[in-house]
């Protein structure tokens, strides 16, 4: 047999032509839809300009842009909003940063190449909402988001500098960014109101992690861990009664500014419940099991407006008289106890997912169950359920909406505010309610897109 | 023996704060005048439910729960029969060798799984009907049938009038007939399944019994002297209601409408990912045995594909359902809306909410004894 | 119909070519996997192709049942020109038989029904008829008993059996088989290549891609060796095992045997 020099491809693979044969009119019928859906398009694009660049009236929209963003807060503290913004910003960069170095560490390790990301790469990851803030900074019409906008981007690529920290200071940078997450809620909301929960809260969970007990016997670690928990709680909440740090606390927070919290807030305390209910589900003890089966069963059950409704009506006289919850506090527990039940079925699906060899390693090694559940099945559980965990967050992000009806002012709420203002009573309706359908849009865009990312990244199966 | 004690401690635990938090309920309402106990469901409603005029403010607090049940389930199920149309289609469309028809299926996923369902529900209710470009009822758009001066649909921004039936007599005798020429079909499939089985020819059975059942229809329908008429849609005389046809108002339209393309979307990924999950060496051995295309599809990809699909197809169904809850910004007389007004109008809070999500409760618990019951049914069978 | 009716038109004499490629040309996108192949393939041939991973074997015998689709040259399968033409492929399809590695049962059908589903529907024999054929393909493959089971409840060697009866059902004139013991458990390899050396001395034309040389020893009239995409070297067993003329064979076959 002889040897045939190489040759090209006969049609010419690359060429517009042959693309659109094969794409668009490999058939009749095929070619037949071609032509119906470009008619199609071309109409609706044409009304969609219309829309956009001569009918809309979208002065309802940038006249009112401050409350779409931050609805009712004072607007003397907004420099709080700013400091906030600007501690978030850094945050993220320190992450990204941190993460990246890890990453960097990681491939060096196993002798493969480290591709660090790119501008291009990163400004086209993150496409919708860099979209939204130009579209939010053109309509402005003052100075002061421009100026806003720059030191969170100035300050998040110095966060993003911590990727030549070296290894050894790589835990420092991961509690730095936590921490810098505390202060800029802390930055807002002082000790007003319930702002001691998620922040004892968060202290409590390090606390747990951070308190070395290994060291003591077993029935001592138990109680140490506990009395260090509680210890770190109630210290928590004392710090905040006694120091009067005045602040804007979340009462008073509205517009997409609580939307975003709210989110964060409640799967930030829904978390740690979710986690303990999945454990009681799969717990041997059965009536641990019926307790939690029943409670993640009910309210998986119900939609969550009714919980909303519950936390309205109900739940202020479920608490003795006297104790005032405001309108959010109220929605934040009805959220809160509505997301623990999903966490639950996320966490024990990650549960379920781990091989059994790996609990019986432990027991071969000597170790009792609590020290098993802690250092070996749940970090492992966890880290496979980050996609599920971001879905459920965007999921919670996208209910956020539903504060709307008990009467909250949270994104889509503003819209009230807008129409009642002479100017928009009637007319504007529609550019409303695409700017907030955009701004929902490009927000759980970019987080579903990056959930879809780690999950690639973490090698988790779909479904 | 600790097993025993942490179980008791535990039960203890959950038992102590149920009761504290019952008592102080109590304690509050009774405090504040409102009752504890369920009478309140005998008792007038005191308010009107707009669109529904059999239902008066005297009627029992029990009869609207009834009412918000129906109308609950009817959005759910006609959000249901959107949903999965259009879900079906943009799904397959997502696979399709069309550039565009994927891309445009892809664009509309992307879009509706991203924005809240409330969003879509306003926009239909605010940018379509209320606010929207349609005439109010007395002005309403007419659009005829060609040639005669019945309409065929009516549009305002607060109800839409589509063709209705109505009954003009031999109605029962029809229903007969009908039911005869369903026995008939059923015969049809029989009889064209033993043919395949024995012949090989293709038994085309859907066709013969569809045909049994049409020419029943017709035929019953000429000999009865015409049972049914075709109601065409009219305004009253005084332009205020619609008088024939069959009515709908805007709150259900919205809250269908929004709710059927929002679940299409997650229908549609479930599809396209469920028919992606057949491997590709099943469609290779298909076509390997000489199956063409539609061979394929039926007897190999779908059916595995449907099985992976059918489970979380059922879940969306019951966020479906949960989802009309929202039916309240627009105004639509579902469960929720109407404990809402009923709790406004000075029922008691706790009670009605209690009642509320007992009913849901048990929609959700029913959906997911079928639920489980299918997915029992669609096991493989392996070793 | 008994088993010898069935391969009754198999029975011509050899040498009349079944299958002919001609300067035969495959891309996936720049990367050429197949160059310039010329190979005829005769009635009741059994034509053995072996080669590194990666040299096009496979892909070779896809493009026979137009499984991919070959960019230049020329496909003839006992008459029928390959094109693009539908109609063609489907006779084509109905004609070849092909067996995989990865077995590619139907897992909801029964063992029965998998092998009953082409000729129902594609030969649109009766259920009854379609059936007996069935059977009569599961007694040539030694596992009749599992008839009513489905594939999920078999072991590895028992699929690939099924896999082969299923083939065979649709009597076809030419049998494919792409690698189908590499998939499988040693102590299982044995059962599988003993029906396909059944069906080879019973005359049906084969090609067969595989690494199991005993196989190619035994049977195999002529034995082809590809590289990179180009048949290398053809000859029959004898001349090929003990006396290979390239350097790339030489290389080839030091390092498997």
């Amino acid at each position: 047999m002889t040897a045939a020099a190489e040759r090209a491809p006969a049609v010419p693979k690359g060429s517009a032509l042959a693309w659109i044969k094969e794409r668009l009119f490999r058939n009749f019928w095929s070619g037949v839809l071609s032509v119906v859906l470009i008619a199609i398009l071309a109409y609706a694009g044409y009304r969609v300009v219309l829309f956009v660049f001569v009918n809309g009236r979208w002065e309802a929209v940038s006249r009112n842009l401050t409350n779409f963003m931050v609805g009712r807060f004072p607007r003397g503290e907004i420099w709080r909003l700013v400091a906030q913004m600007t501690l978030l910003g850094l945050a993220l960069g320190v992450a990204a940063g941190t993460a990246s170095g890890s990453a960097r560490d990681r491939a060096a390790e196993a002798g493969l190449q480290y591709d660090p990301p790119s501008l291009a790469g990163t400004l086209r990851r993150f496409w919708s909402l860099i979209a939204f803030v130009l579209v939010l900074l053109a309509m402005t019409t003052t100075v002061g988001p421009w100026l806003v906008a720059a030191a969170v981007v100035i300050l998040g690529y110095a966060g993003w500098q911590s990727w030549r920290l070296p290894r050894s200071l790589r835990m420092v940078s991961w509690v730095t960014t936590a921490l810098l997450l505390l202060a800029s809620f802390q930055v807002v909301s002082g000790t007003d109101g319930r702002a001691w929960v998620p922040v004892a809260l968060v202290v409590a969970a390090a606390s747990w992690l951070g308190v070395p007990v290994e060291r003591l016997q077993a029935r001592l670690r138990r109680v140490v861990s506990l009395a260090a928990v509680t210890v770190a709680a109630a210290v928590v909440f004392g710090v905040y009664s006694v120091i009067g740090a005045p602040g804007v606390g979340w009462d008073n927070w509205s517009g997409m500014n609580l939307t975003l919290w709210w989110s964060a807030i409640v799967i930030v305390l829904a978390f740690p419940i979710g986690v303990l209910l999945a454990l009681a589900r799969r717990s041997t003890l059965p009536t641990l099991r019926y307790l939690a089966t029943t409670y993640i069963e009910l309210i998986r059950g119900v939609p969550l407006i009714t919980l909303l409704f519950m936390g309205q009506f109900i739940l202020g006289f479920m608490l003795p008289a006297g104790t005032n919850l405001s309108s959010i506090s109220r929605s934040i527990a009805a959220g809160t106890l509505f997301t623990a039940a999903y966490v639950a079925e996320i966490v024990r699906g990650g549960l379920q997912s781990l091989p059994p060899g790996q609990a019986e390693a432990g027991q071969a090694l000597g170790m009792g169950t609590p020290a098993i559940t802690r250092k070996i099945v749940l970090p492992q559980a966890l880290r496979a359920v980050i996609p599920a965990m971001v879905g459920q967050f965007i999921s919670l992000f996208k209910d956020s909406s539903l504060l709307f009806i008990i009467g909250v002012t949270e994104f889509l709420a503003v819209r009230g505010i807008a129409h009642a203002q002479p100017d928009f009573r009637v007319i504007a309706h529609a550019e409303t309610l695409v700017f907030v359908a955009v701004g929902y849009w490009a927000i759980a865009f970019a987080m579903s897109r990056e959930s879809q990312r780690l999950e690639r990244k973490l090698g988790v199966g779909e479904r | 023996m600790f097993r025993v004690v942490g179980q008791i401690v535990a039960m203890a635990a959950v038992g102590a704060l149920i009761w504290w938090l019952l008592s102080n309920l109590s304690t509050n309402l009774n405090r504040a005048g409102i009752g504890t106990d369920f009478g309140f469901l005998t008792r007038p409603t005191q308010f009107t439910i707009p669109y529904f005029t059999t239902f008066n403010a005297r009627s029992p607090v029990w009869q609207m729960v009834l009412v918000g049940v129906k109308n609950t389930l009817l959005a759910g199920f006609i959000g249901v029969l959107i949903a999965s149309l259009v879900g079906l289609v943009i799904g397959i469309a997502r696979l399709s060798t069309n550039w565009l028809a994927a891309r445009l299926a892809t664009v509309f996923v992307e879009f509706f799984r991203n924005i809240p369902p409330l969003v879509v529900i306003i926009f239909f209710g605010a940018a379509v009907f209320t606010f929207g470009p349609l005439p109010i009822l007395g002005e309403a758009t007419e659009i005829k049938i060609p040639g005669s001066s019945n309409n065929l649909l009516l549009l305002s921004n607060d109800r839409w009038g589509i063709p209705g039936l109505a009954a003009q007599g031999n109605v029962g005798a029809y229903l007969i007939v009908f039911a005869l020429g369903v026995v008939v079909a059923v015969g049809m499939w029989i009889w064209r399944t033993r043919v395949n089985v024995n012949t090989g020819a293709p038994h085309h059975r859907l066709l013969w019994s569809l045909g049994a059942m049409a020419l029943f229809g017709i035929v019953g329908y000429l000999l009865l002297g015409g049972p049914f008429v075709i109601e065409w849609p009219s305004l009253s005389e005084n332009r205020r209601v619609i008088a024939s046809g069959f009515a709908m108002n805007w709150g259900f339209m919205a809250l269908t409408g929004a709710l059927g393309l929002y679940t299409a979307s997650h229908i549609a990924e479930i599809i396209r990912g469920s028919i992606q999950a057949v491997p590709k060496g099943q469609t290779e051995a298909s076509s390997a045995l000489a199956l063409n295309g539609f061979q394929r599809y039926r007897f190999v990809v779908l059916p595995q594909a449907l099985r992976i699909a059918v489970p979380p197809i059922i879940n969306q169904y019951l966020n479906l359902v949960k989802n009309t809850s929202l039916g309240l910004a627009v105004a639509y007389a579902e469960l929720a809306a109407l404990t809402s007004t009923s709790i406004a109008n000075g029922r008691p809070a706790v009670q009605s909410i209690v009642v509320m999500m007992a009913v849901y409760l048990t929609f959700s618990l029913t959906i997911s004894l079928i639920l489980n019951i299918v997915n029992r049914r669609l096991e493989l069978v392996t070793r | 119909m008994t088993t010898e009716q069935i391969f009754a038109d198999a029975t011509q004499a050899k040498g009349e070519a079944l299958i002919q490629l001609t300067d035969v040309d495959k891309f996936f996108g720049d990367f050429q996997a197949l160059k310039d192949i010329n190979m005829n393939v005769g009635k009741q041939e059994v034509v053995v192709v072996i080669g590194p991973s990666g040299s096009g074997k496979s892909t070779l015998i896809r493009c026979i049942n137009r499984l991919e689709k070959h960019d230049r040259g020329t496909i003839v399968v006992d008459g029928i020109v390959l094109s693009d033409d539908i109609r063609h492929i489907q006779e084509v399809r109905r004609e070849t038989g092909m067996v995989f590695q990865s077995f590619n049962l139907f897992p909801h059908l029964t063992v029965l029904d998998n092998v009953t589903l082409a000729p129902r529907e594609v030969r649109r024999m009766p259920k009854k008829e379609a059936e007996n054929l069935a059977m009569q393909m599961l007694e040539r493959v030694k596992i009749p008993e599992q008839a009513r089971k489905y594939p999920g409840q078999l072991s590895g060697g028992q699929q690939q059996r099924v896999a082969i009866a299923r083939s065979l059902a649709m009597q076809p004139k030419v049998m494919l088989f792409d690698e189908v013991t590499s998939a499988l458990d040693p102590e299982m390899i044995k059962e599988v290549l003993d029906v396909m050396v059944e069906l080879a001395e019973g005359g049906m034309t084969m090609i067969v891609v595989t690494h199991e040389m005993g196989f190619a020893r035994a049977v195999a009239d002529r034995v082809v060796f590809m590289s990179d995409g180009q048949i290398v070297e053809v000859g029959t067993p004898e001349h090929f095992f003990t006396n290979p003329q390239e350097e790339r064979t030489k290389l080839f076959l030091s390092q498997i045997l």
